[in-house]
Protein backbone atom coordinates (compact mmCIF):
# COMPACT_ATOMS: atom_id res chain seq x y z
CA UNK A 1 0.00 0.00 0.00
CA UNK A 2 2.53 2.59 0.96
CA UNK A 3 4.27 2.45 -2.37
CA UNK A 4 0.91 3.67 -3.83
CA UNK A 5 2.11 7.30 -2.19
CA UNK A 6 5.54 7.23 -3.97
CA UNK A 7 4.20 9.46 -5.85
CA UNK A 8 3.68 11.42 -3.50
CA UNK A 9 6.86 11.55 -1.95
CA UNK A 10 8.94 12.71 -5.23
CA UNK A 11 5.98 15.29 -5.93
CA UNK A 12 6.99 16.54 -2.36
CA UNK A 13 10.38 16.78 -2.18
CA UNK A 14 10.51 17.78 -6.59
CA UNK A 15 7.87 21.02 -4.75
CA UNK A 16 10.48 21.81 -1.75
CA UNK A 17 13.18 21.52 -4.50
CA UNK A 18 11.31 24.04 -6.62
CA UNK A 19 10.65 25.91 -3.73
CA UNK A 20 14.37 26.09 -2.36
CA UNK A 21 15.38 26.95 -6.04
CA UNK A 22 14.83 30.57 -6.31
CA UNK A 23 15.55 31.81 -3.23
CA UNK A 24 18.96 30.26 -3.25
CA UNK A 25 19.41 31.40 -7.02
CA UNK A 26 18.49 35.07 -5.84
CA UNK A 27 20.57 35.19 -2.53
CA UNK A 28 23.66 33.71 -4.15
CA UNK A 29 23.27 35.55 -7.91
CA UNK A 30 21.95 38.82 -7.34
CA UNK A 31 23.42 41.99 -5.96
CA UNK A 32 22.29 42.62 -1.78
CA UNK A 33 22.85 46.21 -1.32
CA UNK A 34 20.03 46.53 1.63
CA UNK A 35 19.45 50.58 2.62
CA UNK A 36 17.03 52.37 4.92
CA UNK A 37 14.59 52.87 1.85
CA UNK A 38 14.46 49.47 0.57
CA UNK A 39 13.76 48.03 4.13
CA UNK A 40 11.03 49.93 5.08
CA UNK A 41 7.16 48.87 4.66
CA UNK A 42 5.91 49.58 1.66
CA UNK A 43 2.73 49.78 1.43
CA UNK A 44 0.95 51.00 -1.61
CA UNK A 45 2.69 53.73 -2.27
CA UNK A 46 1.84 55.70 0.45
CA UNK A 47 2.95 56.10 4.05
CA UNK A 48 2.07 52.87 6.37
CA UNK A 49 0.15 54.34 8.85
CA UNK A 50 -1.09 51.36 11.30
CA UNK A 51 0.20 47.94 12.37
CA UNK A 52 -0.59 45.18 10.94
CA UNK A 53 -2.03 43.59 13.99
CA UNK A 54 -5.46 44.72 14.11
CA UNK A 55 -8.43 43.75 15.23
CA UNK A 56 -10.48 41.66 12.56
CA UNK A 57 -13.97 41.53 12.54
CA UNK A 58 -15.49 38.66 14.15
CA UNK A 59 -17.99 37.77 11.05
CA UNK A 60 -14.68 36.22 8.94
CA UNK A 61 -14.32 34.05 12.68
CA UNK A 62 -17.55 32.65 12.02
CA UNK A 63 -17.10 32.42 8.24
CA UNK A 64 -14.22 29.97 9.27
CA UNK A 65 -16.15 28.52 12.00
CA UNK A 66 -19.14 27.67 9.66
CA UNK A 67 -16.77 26.17 7.51
CA UNK A 68 -15.06 24.06 9.46
CA UNK A 69 -18.09 22.22 10.46
CA UNK A 70 -19.52 21.45 6.66
CA UNK A 71 -15.80 20.24 6.29
CA UNK A 72 -16.06 18.37 8.49
CA UNK A 73 -19.46 16.45 7.57
CA UNK A 74 -17.67 16.24 3.92
CA UNK A 75 -14.69 14.30 6.17
CA UNK A 76 -17.76 12.01 6.57
CA UNK A 77 -18.61 11.39 3.65
CA UNK A 78 -16.00 10.02 2.24
CA UNK A 79 -15.70 6.18 4.10
CA UNK A 80 -19.65 6.50 3.65
CA UNK A 81 -19.18 6.42 -0.23
CA UNK A 82 -16.65 3.79 -0.54
CA UNK A 83 -19.03 1.54 1.50
CA UNK A 84 -22.36 2.51 0.48
CA UNK A 85 -22.53 -0.52 -1.54
CA UNK A 86 -22.13 -2.89 1.13
CA UNK A 87 -24.09 -1.19 3.37
CA UNK A 88 -27.26 -0.80 1.48
CA UNK A 89 -30.34 0.88 2.29
CA UNK A 90 -29.84 1.13 5.73
CA UNK A 91 -26.16 2.96 5.33
CA UNK A 92 -28.32 5.44 2.67
CA UNK A 93 -31.04 6.39 5.57
CA UNK A 94 -28.04 6.69 8.27
CA UNK A 95 -26.98 9.38 6.58
CA UNK A 96 -29.81 11.16 5.45
CA UNK A 97 -30.03 11.08 9.10
CA UNK A 98 -27.35 12.83 9.48
CA UNK A 99 -27.08 15.43 6.78
CA UNK A 100 -30.41 15.95 7.79
CA UNK A 101 -29.56 17.00 11.02
CA UNK A 102 -26.83 19.14 9.55
CA UNK A 103 -29.25 20.63 7.21
CA UNK A 104 -31.48 22.11 10.30
CA UNK A 105 -28.50 23.79 11.44
CA UNK A 106 -27.70 25.30 7.85
CA UNK A 107 -31.31 26.35 7.10
CA UNK A 108 -30.85 27.79 10.76
CA UNK A 109 -27.91 29.79 9.40
CA UNK A 110 -29.62 30.55 6.44
CA UNK A 111 -32.64 32.46 7.69
CA UNK A 112 -30.27 33.72 10.82
CA UNK A 113 -29.02 35.40 7.58
CA UNK A 114 -25.23 34.51 8.87
CA UNK A 115 -24.30 33.97 5.01
CA UNK A 116 -24.75 36.94 4.01
CA UNK A 117 -22.17 39.64 3.93
CA UNK A 118 -23.51 43.57 4.42
CA UNK B 1 12.06 -1.48 6.00
CA UNK B 2 15.19 0.31 5.49
CA UNK B 3 13.38 3.15 3.40
CA UNK B 4 10.61 3.51 5.56
CA UNK B 5 12.59 3.81 8.40
CA UNK B 6 14.41 6.85 7.15
CA UNK B 7 10.83 8.34 6.05
CA UNK B 8 9.61 8.07 9.34
CA UNK B 9 12.35 9.99 10.90
CA UNK B 10 12.81 12.38 8.03
CA UNK B 11 8.84 13.22 8.92
CA UNK B 12 9.51 13.07 12.66
CA UNK B 13 12.74 15.25 12.74
CA UNK B 14 10.40 17.67 11.02
CA UNK B 15 7.61 17.68 13.15
CA UNK B 16 9.46 17.78 16.24
CA UNK B 17 11.25 21.12 14.53
CA UNK B 18 8.02 22.37 13.73
CA UNK B 19 6.46 21.65 17.84
CA UNK B 20 9.74 23.56 19.28
CA UNK B 21 8.81 26.58 16.68
CA UNK B 22 5.26 26.48 17.74
CA UNK B 23 6.54 27.43 21.26
CA UNK B 24 9.24 29.78 20.60
CA UNK B 25 8.42 31.99 17.70
CA UNK B 26 7.68 35.44 19.28
CA UNK B 27 4.95 36.21 16.16
CA UNK B 28 1.65 34.35 17.09
CA UNK B 29 1.35 33.53 13.17
CA UNK B 30 4.60 32.76 12.52
CA UNK B 31 3.88 30.10 15.50
CA UNK B 32 0.46 29.42 13.39
CA UNK B 33 2.17 28.59 10.53
CA UNK B 34 5.00 26.12 12.06
CA UNK B 35 1.95 24.26 13.39
CA UNK B 36 0.39 23.71 9.96
CA UNK B 37 3.69 22.57 8.82
CA UNK B 38 3.65 19.80 12.55
CA UNK B 39 0.39 18.39 11.11
CA UNK B 40 1.25 17.74 7.98
CA UNK B 41 4.45 15.98 8.69
CA UNK B 42 2.18 14.14 11.52
CA UNK B 43 -0.51 13.14 8.21
CA UNK B 44 2.71 11.70 6.73
CA UNK B 45 3.86 9.71 9.78
CA UNK B 46 -0.11 8.51 9.90
CA UNK B 47 0.39 7.30 6.34
CA UNK B 48 3.53 5.57 7.09
CA UNK B 49 0.84 3.41 9.77
CA UNK B 50 -1.10 2.49 7.00
CA UNK B 51 -3.64 4.84 8.36
CA UNK B 52 -4.17 6.57 5.38
CA UNK B 53 -7.87 8.26 5.83
CA UNK B 54 -6.86 9.76 9.21
CA UNK B 55 -3.73 10.98 7.58
CA UNK B 56 -5.67 12.76 5.00
CA UNK B 57 -8.16 13.70 7.09
CA UNK B 58 -5.71 15.64 8.97
CA UNK B 59 -4.42 17.33 6.17
CA UNK B 60 -8.24 18.58 4.93
CA UNK B 61 -9.63 18.95 8.80
CA UNK B 62 -7.04 20.69 10.71
CA UNK B 63 -4.57 22.58 7.90
CA UNK B 64 -7.61 22.99 5.61
CA UNK B 65 -10.37 24.37 8.12
CA UNK B 66 -8.73 24.25 11.83
CA UNK B 67 -5.81 26.07 11.12
CA UNK B 68 -7.31 29.00 9.50
CA UNK B 69 -9.58 29.32 12.11
CA UNK B 70 -6.20 29.68 14.33
CA UNK B 71 -5.06 32.18 11.96
CA UNK B 72 -8.18 34.13 12.33
CA UNK B 73 -8.32 34.00 16.19
CA UNK B 74 -4.36 35.08 16.18
CA UNK B 75 -5.20 37.56 13.82
CA UNK B 76 -7.89 39.27 15.80
CA UNK B 77 -6.63 39.11 18.99
CA UNK B 78 -4.22 42.00 18.90
CA UNK B 79 -1.88 40.54 20.89
CA UNK B 80 0.73 43.16 22.20
CA UNK B 81 3.66 40.55 22.03
CA UNK B 82 5.97 43.52 24.19
CA UNK B 83 3.23 43.31 27.06
CA UNK B 84 3.33 39.78 26.86
CA UNK B 85 7.34 39.18 27.92
CA UNK B 86 7.51 41.83 30.37
CA UNK B 87 5.29 39.48 32.40
CA UNK B 88 7.35 36.15 31.28
CA UNK B 89 9.66 36.57 34.22
CA UNK B 90 6.51 37.36 36.56
CA UNK B 91 4.69 34.22 35.71
CA UNK B 92 8.24 32.04 35.33
CA UNK B 93 8.11 29.92 38.39
CA UNK B 94 4.33 28.66 38.10
CA UNK B 95 5.23 27.72 34.55
CA UNK B 96 7.83 25.69 35.22
CA UNK B 97 5.88 24.18 37.99
CA UNK B 98 3.17 23.26 35.62
CA UNK B 99 5.79 22.31 33.00
CA UNK B 100 7.47 19.71 35.53
CA UNK B 101 3.80 18.14 36.32
CA UNK B 102 3.09 18.06 32.64
CA UNK B 103 6.30 16.11 31.97
CA UNK B 104 6.05 14.09 35.08
CA UNK B 105 2.66 13.11 33.94
CA UNK B 106 3.79 12.48 30.34
CA UNK B 107 6.77 10.39 31.46
CA UNK B 108 4.64 7.80 33.37
CA UNK B 109 1.98 7.76 30.74
CA UNK B 110 4.25 7.59 27.21
CA UNK B 111 7.62 6.88 28.97
CA UNK B 112 9.80 3.96 26.67
CA UNK B 113 8.92 1.71 29.35
CA UNK B 114 5.35 1.43 28.24
CA UNK B 115 6.00 1.14 24.53
CA UNK B 116 8.99 -1.52 22.66
CA UNK B 117 8.29 -4.28 20.94
CA UNK B 118 7.96 -6.56 23.99
CA UNK B 119 4.52 -4.71 24.69
CA UNK B 120 3.30 -3.61 21.33
CA UNK B 121 3.92 -6.37 18.66
CA UNK B 122 5.32 -4.77 15.11
CA UNK B 123 2.62 -4.27 12.90
CA UNK B 124 1.98 -6.61 10.08
CA UNK B 125 2.25 -5.08 6.79
CA UNK B 126 -1.85 -5.11 5.33
CA UNK B 127 -2.24 -7.40 1.97
CA UNK B 128 -2.47 -5.96 -0.99
CA UNK B 129 -6.01 -4.32 -1.80
CA UNK B 130 -6.38 -3.16 1.76
CA UNK B 131 -8.17 -0.25 2.06
CA UNK B 132 -8.18 1.61 5.81
CA UNK B 133 -11.42 3.94 4.40
CA UNK B 134 -13.73 0.97 3.62
CA UNK B 135 -12.89 -0.68 7.30
CA UNK B 136 -13.03 2.31 8.66
CA UNK B 137 -16.34 3.14 6.59
CA UNK B 138 -18.11 -0.42 8.11
CA UNK B 139 -17.28 0.55 11.96
CA UNK B 140 -18.36 3.56 11.55
CA UNK B 141 -21.80 2.99 10.05
CA UNK B 142 -22.71 -0.41 11.75
CA UNK B 143 -21.02 -0.55 14.70
CA UNK B 144 -20.63 3.27 16.01
CA UNK B 145 -23.53 4.75 13.90
CA UNK B 146 -25.41 5.80 16.62
CA UNK B 147 -22.39 8.24 17.85
CA UNK B 148 -22.34 8.87 13.87
CA UNK B 149 -25.45 10.36 14.06
CA UNK B 150 -24.91 12.12 17.71
CA UNK B 151 -21.49 13.48 16.16
CA UNK B 152 -24.29 15.28 13.84
CA UNK B 153 -26.41 16.87 16.93
CA UNK B 154 -23.02 17.99 18.47
CA UNK B 155 -22.15 19.54 15.32
CA UNK B 156 -25.50 20.76 14.93
CA UNK B 157 -25.01 22.67 18.07
CA UNK B 158 -21.87 24.08 17.03
CA UNK B 159 -23.62 26.04 14.08
CA UNK B 160 -26.29 27.53 16.42
CA UNK B 161 -24.07 28.82 19.12
CA UNK B 162 -21.02 30.03 16.50
CA UNK B 163 -24.12 32.19 15.08
CA UNK B 164 -25.51 33.12 18.13
CA UNK B 165 -22.56 34.02 19.80
CA UNK B 166 -21.10 36.17 16.69
CA UNK B 167 -23.54 37.19 14.19
CA UNK B 168 -23.87 40.95 15.10
CA UNK B 169 -26.69 42.93 12.49
CA UNK B 170 -25.07 46.26 12.39
CA UNK B 171 -27.36 49.57 12.19
CA UNK B 172 -27.55 51.64 8.85
CA UNK B 173 -25.04 49.39 6.47
CA UNK B 174 -26.21 49.78 2.96
CA UNK B 175 -26.60 46.68 0.85
CA UNK B 176 -28.51 45.45 -1.66
CA UNK B 177 -31.25 42.44 -2.05
CA UNK B 178 -31.23 41.03 -5.27
CA UNK B 179 -33.72 38.73 -4.85
CA UNK B 180 -36.03 41.86 -4.46
CA UNK B 181 -33.88 43.67 -7.32
CA UNK B 182 -35.18 40.87 -9.54
CA UNK B 183 -38.56 40.55 -8.31
CA UNK B 184 -39.43 44.26 -9.35
CA UNK B 185 -42.07 44.02 -11.79
CA UNK B 186 -42.93 46.98 -15.04
CA UNK B 187 -44.91 49.46 -13.99
CA UNK B 188 -45.47 51.41 -11.34
CA UNK B 189 -42.05 49.98 -8.89
CA UNK B 190 -39.90 51.09 -11.85
CA UNK B 191 -38.02 54.21 -12.45
CA UNK B 192 -40.57 56.02 -15.63
CA UNK B 193 -38.25 58.03 -18.09
CA UNK B 194 -40.28 60.81 -19.71
CA UNK B 195 -39.96 62.76 -22.94
CA UNK B 196 -40.96 66.21 -22.25
CA UNK B 197 -40.21 69.42 -24.36
CA UNK B 198 -37.61 71.83 -23.41
CA UNK B 199 -39.17 74.76 -20.79
CA UNK B 200 -38.43 78.35 -21.76
CA UNK B 201 -36.05 80.43 -19.51
CA UNK B 202 -37.19 83.07 -17.91
CA UNK B 203 -35.61 86.49 -18.20
CA UNK B 204 -35.29 86.60 -14.71
CA UNK B 205 -32.70 83.77 -14.43
CA UNK B 206 -29.54 85.07 -15.30
CA UNK B 207 -27.98 82.25 -18.25
CA UNK B 208 -25.11 80.91 -16.98
CA UNK B 209 -22.87 79.35 -19.91
CA UNK B 210 -24.00 75.88 -21.05
CA UNK B 211 -22.76 74.08 -17.76
CA UNK B 212 -25.00 70.35 -17.53
CA UNK B 213 -27.36 71.83 -15.55
CA UNK B 214 -28.31 74.75 -18.22
CA UNK B 215 -28.70 71.77 -20.68
CA UNK B 216 -32.48 71.49 -21.63
CA UNK B 217 -32.16 67.67 -22.56
CA UNK B 218 -31.42 66.43 -18.79
CA UNK B 219 -35.25 67.44 -17.85
CA UNK B 220 -36.17 64.45 -17.66
CA UNK B 221 -38.65 63.53 -15.12
CA UNK B 222 -38.94 60.98 -12.53
CA UNK B 223 -42.22 58.69 -12.48
CA UNK B 224 -44.09 58.73 -8.94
Amino acid sequence: MLEDYLHILIFLVVAFLIGLAPRVMGSLLGPRRPGLEKDSPYECGFEAFENARMKFDVRYYLVAILFIIFDLEIAFLFPWAVVLEELGLGGLIAMVVFLGILVVGFIYEWRKGALEWE
Amino acid sequence: MGFEKFLFYVFAAIAVFAAGMVVTRRNPVHAVLYLVLAFVSSAALWLLIEAEFLGIVLVLVYVGAVMVLFLFVVMMLDIEVAALRAQFIRHLPLGLVIAAVMIINMVLVVGPWNFGLDSFAKPVPQPEGYSNTTVLGLDLFRTYLYQFEIAAVVLLVAIVAAIRLTLRRRANTKHQEPSEQVRVRKGPERIRLVAMRAEAVPASVPRIGSGPGADPNDAKEQGE
